[in-house]
């Protein structure tokens, strides 16, 4: 994970964790997160296209998005989502929530688009950004959020029970 | 299998008696009265705790025998892991475009600035 390498890396634990290096200045992969017209440039699996992007970066502030499945696959649809931004350091870092929604940014269940139960309502995204002499690392951070506890760093007891409990598991 | 099962699973995690409960019972099914052992706690505070634990599908109690033994379900682990991957596939694929995109631009702004060097020049 420490060393720097084009090839993208991956780690498994409850919550997902990617890591790439972009060959990009750092201000240019911020901005591909943060500015509307550059983020509906690359957001979504291949062959989606994201027809709409509103973010109002600020903390407390909210984004809605929608990404377009491609034409005459079970994907071949809108899916919104929205979240609301919980910490944001200029070049740095983002932290914000991720719900699915409907068009007009109401949180709806995965269900409401025919995906799994199993998908939790609210998780959170924590993107950050670090410089690497005009390469970028982007480490991204995708996990579950329990209910009933929502607050600010209710993730780390999420994380620690999840790693305990996958410990005990491997341990019979 | 309720929309928000995986965060009651979540919550049910979130406490170290719960978790103790749960590693109790990697060695096997135990009663009520054996998982309370080890807590100093009255049975009723137990059987609170094993509530959360099979609502959240953590574990499951035996209907056979008088003392309902509990014993521990893998299942929700498993869940979390589909949604995870699924989530992986997700970001992986809208990174290789971001590469991509980001590749693009780059090109687009040396071409910019060389045209805008090459127009200030006639």
């Amino acid at each position: 994970m420490a060393d720097a390498s084009n090839a993208p890396t991956t780690s498994t634990e409850q919550a997902l964790v990617i890591e790439r290096v972009f060959d990009a200045p750092r201000e240019l992969v911020w901005s591909a997160w943060t500015e509307p017209e550059h983020f509906m440039s690359w957001w979504g699996p291949k062959g989606f296209t994201c027809p709409h992007c509103e973010i109002d970066l600020r903390v407390g502030g909210k984004y809605l998005n929608c990404m377009r499945g491609p034409a005459g696959t079970d994907f071949d649809k809108d899916f919104w989502s929205t979240g609301v931004y919980r910490e944001i350091v200029p070049l740095e870092r983002i932290v914000c929530t991720d719900s699915f929604a409907d068009e007009k940014g109401n949180v709806v269940p995965a269900t409401h688009y025919g995906m799994g139960a199993d998908v939790p309502l609210e998780m959170l995204v924590t993107v950050t950004f670090e410089d690497l002499a005009g390469k970028t690392r982007m480490t991204l951070r995708h996990e579950g959020l329990p209910a009933g506890e929502m607050s600010d760093g209710a993730s780390a007891g999420w994380n620690e029970s999840f790693d305990k409990l996958a410990e005990v598991l491997a341990n019979p | 299998m309720p929309v928000d099962q995986l965060s009651t699973t979540f919550a049910a995690l979130a406490d170290p008696t719960r978790r103790a409960i749960l590693a109790r019972l990697t060695s096997g099914e135990a009663s009520v009265t054996e998982l309370a052992r080890p807590f100093e706690m009255t049975l009723p505070a137990v059987s609170k705790h094993l509530k959360v634990l099979e609502r959240a599908g953590l574990i499951a109690r035996g209907r056979e025998a008088q003392w309902r033994p509990c014993r521990l379900k893998a299942g929700p682990l498993k869940d979390a892991d589909d949604w995870l991957e699924r989530y992986r596939r997700f970001w992986e694929e809208s990174f290789d475009r971001l590469d991509e995109y980001l590749g693009e631009i780059q090109k687009r702004q040396k071409k910019r600035k060389k045209e805008d060097k090459d127009g200030r020049r006639k």
